[in-house]
């Protein structure tokens, strides 16, 4: 949809918010299924 | 400029030796996987006596160390010729040597694992003692595969020489890296089967230290798995990207990472001993910081990945935060493979931070848990994308061409994989999680409450192990078409370049001097004062038990 910039070849070729989302969902991943193990340790303590 | 580069034919022979032992490990390793699966479900017993720690060994040596020692040595070769040109006669002639080495140890230590002389498992921990024999062949394997390492440092040296001033090729490069890895960690296993266990399974000793055995093996077999998992890393950064159409992030964070893996990947045996008695509690935890360094390599790797696909993504014109992930080629079973294996290992490494924190390991250890995370780590991660680099590395090496038909066998291929481990390792993960047992044949404990809630969990393992079963014999039918049977043509070795903007390599990447330095200095600090403990304060040490 968001065609305007096409023409600023240079600001366009690097934008990688795709690739910081990606890197953000994935930490959160990894933190939720740490926590939840870690709320399974705590429970059987 | 636009030939095709050829892997020469007498490399080719090399490599595809080492390529075929691989597959039919993984035939036999496979079967004995499905027995066990369908043993742990209750419905099925193994029959004419045959024990399940027969199957579970013979499991765990063929796939996890043969196919995957002989694939990657032979995919090594394979790079390294391409990249750094054909090998001399000299080198060649090493790399059979180191071949056949390999391979009869192999049989060796085959033959005394089926006629039930050595169902001590693939970690083959004392006090569980087996036949001499045993030792013995794994003893060639390991020797074998240094001689293939070395063949690969000459060939390397010689095109340093050649080549003044250059950065070598990434590929080569990489597979240094992982020889170096390979050679630093087996002196551990080396000294444990000749110093220890060799010895005391012919009877010159009577008594073995377990402790010093189990340290110096996770000396070893942490990493081992870096060992098995860089070359999927010398995939995904070298070769995918080609693949795509796309280009290489990085070559200087490529090499990078590699760099980090080989410091980070050794002084961290004992994250695989943190349930152990003796050792001291303080040095545990310095391991385990040493591990969760590799979380930056790791995520450095994941990152570079999602970057790669980004890029080529909006250069073919995707909008949106994640529009690039539609331009993939998602129809190519080269690229299919490989991805979804990067897929699995998120969950896989979110699995491997709990196993590495010493609180969270005492929920899963030794619990089926654990099999269900190498399972996702190995048995998908690594081995989806050897797959995938098989479907272009065989055809290439036999001088043939993967048809429409075949490509699309191999998608599905991959779907049947993604099916029967979603079904086998999320069951082993919640099972594990209810305290199941890994390494154990089918049982209620004397219907034990507990030992009852495993039961539905072992039954979709079954099922998820005979899906995963069929999806082997998918790729054997594919690995067979394509080595005898695909219409004879040229396919490419495809090597990725790096993007035109990337900041240049700079030589220093290459200073192997300094980095092993550094290896071995976070080997000392790690290892001495607990080793010399170990020794110290060590008890009588036990005699061998054969439990069959
Ligand atoms: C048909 C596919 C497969 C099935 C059904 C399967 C099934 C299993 C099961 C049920 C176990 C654990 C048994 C127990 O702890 O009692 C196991 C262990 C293991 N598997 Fe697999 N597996 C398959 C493929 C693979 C592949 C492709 C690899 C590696 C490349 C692999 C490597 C291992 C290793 C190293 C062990 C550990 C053995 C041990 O604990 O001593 N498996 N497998
Ligand atoms: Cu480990």
């Amino acid at each position: 949809m968001a065609k305007e910039k096409m023409k600023g070849k240079a600001t366009e070729d690097s934008n990688l918010k795709g690739t910081l989302a990606s890197v953000f969902l994935l930490g959160f991943f990894l933190i939720f299924t740490w926590v939840s193990v870690y709320y399974l340790f705590l429970e059987r303590l | 400029m636009n030939e095709m580069v050829k892997v020469d034919r007498r490399d080719a022979k090399l490599a595809l030796a080492h390529i075929y032992v691989a597959f039919i490990a993984l035939a036999l390793g496979g079967l004995a996987g499905l027995l066990q699966t369908l043993v742990r479900s209750g419905k099925f017993e193994l029959p004419a006596n045959i024990s399940y720690y027969t199957i579970l060994t013979t499991h765990g040596v063929l796939l996890g160390l043969v196919l995957t020692t002989f694939f990657i040595i032979g995919f090594q070769f394979a790079a390294v010729s391409r990249t750094a040109g054909t090998f001399s006669d000299r080198v060649r002639f090493w790399g059979w040597v180191g071949f056949w080495l390999m391979t009869v140890g192999t049989a060796i230590t085959a033959f005394f694992i089926l006629i039930g002389q050595a169902s001590v498992l693939y970690t083959f921990y004392a006090p569980l003692q087996a036949h001499p024999g045993f030792y013995l062949g794994l003893t060639l394997v390991v020797v074998g595969s240094w001689v293939s390492g070395f063949a690969i440092f000459a060939h390397y040296a010689r095109w340093k020489k050649e080549h003044p001033k250059q950065v070598s090729p990434l590929l080569t490069f990489m597979a240094v890296a992982n020889m170096i890895l390979w050679l630093v960690c087996s002196l551990g296993v080396a000294a444990t089967v000749l110093i220890q266990l060799l010895p005391w399974s012919l009877g010159l000793v009577d008594r073995i230290n377990v402790l010093v055995s189990r340290t110096l093996f996770w000396y070893f077999g942490h990493p081992l798995v870096y060992f098995w998992l860089l070359p999927a890393y010398m995939v995904w950064y070298a070769i995918v990207p080609k693949i795509i159409g796309g280009k290489i992030f990085s070559d200087s964070l490529a090499r990078l990472s590699f760099i980090l893996f080989l410091f980070f990947s050794i002084p961290v045996g004992f994250h695989h001993q943190l349930m152990e008695p003796g050792i001291d509690p303080f040095w545990k935890y310095v391991q385990v910081v040493l591990t969760f360094m590799v979380a930056i390599p790791s995520l450095m790797t994941a990152f570079a990945m999602f970057a790669t696909f980004e890029l080529y993504g909006r250069s073919k014109g995707a909008t949106g935060l994640f529009g690039w992930l539609r331009k993939l080629p998602w129809g190519d079973a080269r690229f299919f493979a490989p991805f979804v294996g990067m897929a699995f290992f998120i969950p896989a490494g979110a699995g491997g931070l709990v196993n590495a924190s010493h609180q969270l390991d005492q929920v899963v250890h030794n619990t089926i848990w654990i099999t269900g995370h190498f399972h996702l780590t190995l048995a998908t991660t690594v081995v989806l994308t050897f797959f995938g680099a098989a479907y272009w590395l065989v055809p290439h090496l036999s001088g043939r061409v993967m048809t429409k038909a075949m490509n699309r066998l191999a998608i599905i291929q991959t779907i049947v994989w993604v099916i029967g481990m979603t079904f086998m390792s999320g069951s082993m993960h919640f099972a594990g999680l209810l305290g199941a047992p890994r390494r154990s044949a089918f049982s209620t404990y004397g219907n034990s409450p507990q030992a009852l809630e495993w039961i539905p969990y072992q039954i979709a393992q079954a099922v998820g192990g005979t899906i995963l079963f069929i999806g082997i014999i998918l790729v054997l039918i594919i690995i067979t078409n394509l080595a005898f049977f695909a219409p004879k043509g040229e396919t490419e070795f495809p090597v990725a370049e790096v993007a035109e903007g990337a900041e240049r390599t700079p030589l220093a990447m290459e200073n192997w001097k300094l980095w092993i330095g550094i290896t071995v200095a976070l080997i000392l600090i790690a290892y001495t004062i607990p080793f010399i403990d170990m020794i110290q304060n060590a008890p009588p040490g036990s005699k061998g038990y054969k439990l069959w």
